[in-house]
């Protein structure tokens, strides 16, 4: 825009003298999120360590991530499209869609028709009743007509909106079905750990890169983080957040999708990425000094990628676990077949209904270890 | 002229006192939205609060059972500074709707000082907190581990059959319970 | 009625009795002061004091923003005593400019000028009154938001967990402002809203018992001047909303110093909860900030076009409307803290009914404007500056108003843009027009009408292109209460910071103008705004005298409320 370079050029000594009192004040190093330190990581490695369930990747060359040429939800700056740094970014699910639509389709026209016919009113009356063309000023006070028509016509304007308005809420409050895979997304501060409880229950702790990390990486400093949240792209995914400390919020522009990590509790969402790629998000909620730096990259990936990426986190695909749950249900149904031969006279009924409900719950945790 | 500012001053005090017993009450009001809240919670099951069942609405319920199911998801966490490890033991499970089913969570102390934890739960999707009920459940007291004791830990619940005649349960296939294990407020810090 | 009081006659002839004027020594008079108009004045200066205060954090924040990178908060969190290179600690020190700005600018000056400053000088003036029905409490009540924001400034200066101040927000949300920081800042921060929130609840008192039993012989409610009317509404709203607050900060220092766990989960509390109490005051909040300027649009909109305001009944309930649907649209705030389905449609279809009488507001000043004579002095350019960005302002929210949409704008630069396009130009354009309107009635002197119109012309394209951009921010994504972004939200920011520094133009202009006022002024006659101005502080001198209406003027009955625009030769 003509008029921010000018205003650039002009007050360009406020953008010298700031640069210069960085040098002076602020060490580049204290930008990197190595500070992130001794207290996250610990926090994050003791808890891994507690769960003993995050293995070094072990079949590293069944997955590669996306490079940057993939980015598809990200901001777009003003001088590489004027009009797209104005408008929403683009969106990649199907709510997203529907609500842009709403909004580009329904709600600006209407927005911007109210307020330039308020402006259009203002300078007519501004034009046809100055004292100057108007000399002697009207009695009316009153006009049943026109109130009634000023306050009808709102009405029905909101009506108009309200229709599509709830058929969104609808649609994003859409129930998972069962079998969507279910990803939790933990904040704590100040980063967020993604949970893959359908696939081992593994946990990926992802910070921010610092920025030489993130331009080497070809990815938008404040954006890129180390490890991604990998998605299965097409498929249902039941994303559940949840606040370990403070309440931060899991919200990704391009998704048209936030949701509040509250302390002790879960939300739940439905979420349905339609394109492979990388999005990015923020936390959107206070939650403290950084948090500004807890950024969000989402891939989505195929569902072959996405296994063989589950795998090489140290997870298991649905289809392993689903094998395995198969396998001790078959040993467990040879088991309480001789148990129930040799007890059935003395056991009661309901012990042995509890028991059996021990001895499930028994093998599938031997089977989860 | 003195009557007319008596009965001036009396007007304005007894707006005045008018006006503080309104502010009062919204004081009190803000107080009590605390119990209020949870009860309206509880009632409603507003913010997926799940509700507690006797055996014998319990007995009720299954002899409603229709054989229609949901499958159960449990989920566990454990809120800062909690030094176990809580988890659920299996990761879902299906149940018929309005029979009761048995889930079982494990939580270990890893720490070097016995810890006591209170547990917070809810559901989702919300609607189905109403129709969550919750016979037995490990929620309902404060648990204290020893220093490395690991516990099991039941959960004796069914979903009531009414879900199923709600609208706002159309569609919903998977119920997820989940818990998140606190430290109980007054205890020493473990480290 | 109401803003054309055309009719009202005034037998108060004696006002310039020499009595009158009598006033105290100056200690007396200004810190143990119990006239209206000597408390308004003190409430307009300690809200222009505190707009200096909160616009000065903002140029701070502007200037961060300027451009990508933290250049300023270090230098910043030297000023307080800080580490300047802590990393944790600049971000800390954002933390404390948002928390510090919202709070100021909300209760230190919006609420002071408008409610302490405007509605103390007025509202006896205009129903007839000799001064407000408790004196004393009127000063308890200034005095006590001055005691708040000495705290509110204190707390900058105490540990505030990573660094000095209170990093928790303006809406202090639990568990960041419990658990979240520790050190005394945050109650600090937190004993300041109890302060000036007991000051406002006072204020209130005193409003309702003043309108309800002060007003002058023959002034029925429905002939009031709908800045009373306004004010009116504004204090039923501090009165039962002020003490919710109250209780949810007074549970948010229980849970941070003495053990309770209200809003803790660990001990059973809800944090969802205070976010619960804190916006069901927190929207009718947003009313109070800004029904007292729809009142004085009313007034200037009249005055100016020479007419009575156009459907007076619908506008007086249309605020009362606006009143009562303020208190049942809260949780449109938390559209994404997990609502389920019927909560966020039911609140989404309530919040979009309130556009219904902003709208017959909206066009209803225009149609005053209708027919009328319209001359374009000060009060009357920013008035209509006024009517067209809160407008824009208003649409905006029937955006966001929608549940759906807002997953998306929740929490980024387009509800700030919003907020500050119905608070920033909303109620402050609302307020320069009525310190344009009012300041050589208040003052006795002129300031420049040339000043005046400049200093507009300046705010206006100022405050535009800060804000204007912000949309463009928000729908791209980018978060508010963020102390740096990433590059590609640059350009936007830049001119937003170009746009602050217009603000300041704008502002120098308007300190020149009253100095200018103070020491070449002229004097200003009884009514200078001529036969548009009807209200009964018209009738009496500029500055009204000390104590005024000792015999209280009389609002014959004669009049229709439609007939009496005529009937000026029936004034006394």
């Amino acid at each position: 825009m003509i008029f921010g370079d000018i205003a650039r050029k002009k007050l360009s000594f406020l953008a010298l003298l700031a640069a210069a009192l960085s040098f002076v004040i602020v060490p580049q190093s204290s930008f990197a999120q190595d500070a992130t330190t001794s207290v996250d990581e610990s926090v994050a490695e003791s808890q891994s360590v507690a769960d003993g369930e995050v293995v070094m990747e072990t079949d590293s060359s069944a997955f590669e991530h996306f490079g940057p040429e993939m980015i598809k939800g990200q901001p777009t700056s003003y001088e590489d499209d004027a009009w797209a740094s104005m408008n929403f970014q683009e969106q990649y699910t199907d709510n997203g869609n529907y609500a842009l639509g709403m909004h580009d389709k329904l709600l600006m026209p209407i927005i911007t028709v109210i307020s330039l016919f308020v402006l259009g009113l203002l300078l007519w009356v501004v034009a046809k009743y100055r004292k100057g063309a108007n000399p002697v000023p009207s009695k009316t006070s009153h006009n049943t007509l026109i109130e009634v028509i000023w306050t009808v016509v709102p009405v029905i304007i909101l009506v108009v909106i309200a229709v599509p308005s709830i058929t969104l809420i609808a649609r994003q409050y859409a129930a998972p079905p069962a079998e969507a895979i279910t990803i939790k997304a933990n904040g704590y501060q100040w980063y967020w750990g993604y949970e893959y409880v359908d696939n081992g229950g593994f946990e990926v702790i992802s910070n921010m890169l610092d920025e030489s990390a993130s331009l080497d990486a070809g990815e938008p400093y404040q954006l890129a983080v180390d490890n991604r949240m990998v998605v299965p792209v097409g498929v249902p995914i039941r994303l559940q957040t949840f606040g370990a400390d403070v309440i931060h919020s899991f919200g990704i522009p391009s998704l048209w999708f936030k949701l509040d990590a509250v302390p002790g509790r879960i939300n739940e969402k439905i979420l349905t990425i339609n394109e492979e790629g990388i999005y990015y998000g923020q936390c959107m909620e206070l939650c403290g000094a950084r948090h500004g730096y807890m950024p969000i990259a989402i891939e989505a990936r195929s569902m072959e990628d996405y296994n063989a990426w589950v795998q090489a986190q140290g997870g298991m695909t649905l289809e392993q676990i689903a094998d395995e749950a198969a396998a001790a249900a078959a040993a467990e149904a040879a088991e309480e077949d001789a148990e129930s031969a040799e007890d059935a006279a003395e056991a009661g009924d309901t012990e042995g209904e509890a028991e059996a409900e021990a001895a499930e719950a028994d093998a599938a945790e031997a089977d989860a270890a | 002229m003195t009557t007319a500012t008596a009965t001036l001053e009396n007007r304005n005090r007894r707006t005045m006192i008018m006006a503080f017993a309104g502010a009062l009450a919204m004081l009190g009001l803000g107080f009590a939205a605390v119990p209020l809240y949870d009860l309206f919670c509880r009632v409603t099951g507003f913010g997926g609060t799940t509700q507690v069942a006797t055996q014998a609405e319990a007995d009720a319920a299954a002899a409603l059972a229709s054989g229609e199911a949901y499958s159960i998801r449990f989920d566990a966490n454990t809120a800062r500074g909690m030094p176990w490890t809580f988890k659920p033991v299996q990761v879902t499970d299906v149940v018929t709707v309005g029979e009761r089913d048995m889930a079982f969570y494990t939580a270990r102390n890893n720490s070097a000082v016995p810890v006591t934890g209170t547990a917070t739960f809810n559901v989702e999707p919300e609607a189905a907190g109403r129709y969550f009920s919750k016979i037995q459940c490990f929620c309902f007291t404060e648990q204290t581990l020893q220093p490395g004791e690991e516990i099991r830990m039941p959960v004796l619940y069914y979903v009531d059959p009414a879900a199923l005649d709600d609208p706002d349960m159309q569609g919903v296939e998977q119920i997820t319970l989940s818990y998140t294990f606190h430290r109980a407020p007054e205890q020493p810090e473990t480290q | 009625m109401a803003t054309t009081a055309e009719g009202f006659d005034t037998h108060n002839g004696d006002h310039a009795h020499h009595d009158a004027d009598h006033k105290p020594g100056f200690f007396a008079r200004w810190f143990m002061s119990t006239n209206h108009k000597d408390i308004g004045t003190l409430y307009l200066i300690f809200a222009i004091v505190a707009g200096i205060v909160g616009g000065a954090i903002s140029g701070g924040m502007r200037l961060e923003l300027a451009e990508p990178g933290v250049q300023w908060l270090g230098t910043f969190v030297g000023w307080l005593g800080g580490d300047p290179l802590s990393f944790d600690q600049q971000g800390h020190m954002w933390n404390v400019l948002i928390t510090a700005h919202g709070l100021i600018m909300v209760f230190f000056m919006v609420m002071p000028a408008m409610i302490g400053g405007f509605g103390n000088w007025f509202v006896p003036l205009m129903i007839g009154a000799p001064d407000m029905a408790f004196p004393r409490m009127n000063n308890i009540s200034f005095w006590l938001t001055v005691a708040g924001f000495c705290s509110l400034l204190f707390s900058m200066f105490v540990p505030g967990g990573i660094g000095m101040g209170a990093g928790v927000g303006w809406t202090v949300y639990a568990p960041l402002s419990t658990s979240g920081s520790v050190g005394p800042a945050t109650d600090f921060a937190i004993f300041s809203l109890h302060l000036a929130g007991a000051g406002s609840i006072l204020g209130a008192t005193n409003f309702i018992t003043t309108i309800f039993n002060m007003r002058a012989p023959g002034m029925t409610l429905h002939k009031m001047p709908l800045f009373v009317w306004s004010v009116l509404v504004t204090a039923f709203l501090l009165l039962l909303a002020l003490p919710v607050l109250a209780a949810a900060i007074t549970m948010l220092l229980t849970d941070r110093n003495f053990g309770t766990t209200f809003f803790d989960a660990a001990g059973g509390g809800d944090p969802i909860l205070y976010q619960h109490l804190f916006w069901f005051f927190g929207h009718p909040e947003v009313y109070i900030m800004i029904l007292p300027g729809f009142g004085m649009i009313s007034q200037i909109v009249a005055t100016f076009s020479r007419k009575p305001v156009f459907g007076y009944l619908g506008m007086a309930y249309a605020m009362v409307a606006i009143g009562v649907v303020g208190f049942i649209v809260w949780a449109h705030h938390m559209y994404t803290v997990g609502l389920s389905v019927n909560t966020k449609m039911y609140f989404t279809a309530a919040t979009m009914v309130i556009a219904v009488p902003t709208g017959i507001k909206i066009f209803s000043w225009i149609a005053t404007m209708w027919g009328g004579s319209i001359t374009f002095k000060s009060p009357m350019v920013w008035a209509m500056g006024f009517i067209f960005l809160f407008t824009v302002g208003g649409v905006t929210g029937v955006v966001l108003a929608n549940g759906g949409v807002d997953d998306n704008l929740h929490d980024t630069y387009y509800v700030v843009a919003h907020f500050h396009y119905v608070l920033s130009m909303g109620a402050v354009f609302s307020m320069f027009a009525g310190w344009y309107y009012w300041f050589p009635k208040m003052s006795g002197r002129w300031h420049s009408e040339f000043l005046a119109h400049l200093h507009f012309w300046v705010f206006f394209i100022g405050v535009n292109v800060v804000f204007f951009p912000m949309h463009f921010l928000g729908v791209q994504g980018m978060a508010r209460r963020y102390p740096d972004f990433t590059a590609a939200f640059a350009h936007w920011n830049w001119v937003a910071s170009v746009g602050y520094v217009i603000v300041l133009a704008s502002v120098a202009i308007f300190f020149i103008n009253m100095i200018y006022a103070f020491v070449a002024g002229r004097r200003a006659e009884d009514n200078y705004w001529g036969e548009g101005a009807t209200t009964l502080e018209w009738s009496l001198s500029s500055p009204p005298p000390y104590h005024q209406f000792e015999t209280l003027p009389v609002i014959e009955d004669h009049h229709s409320a439609d007939d009496h625009i005529s009937s000026k030769s029936a004034t006394a």
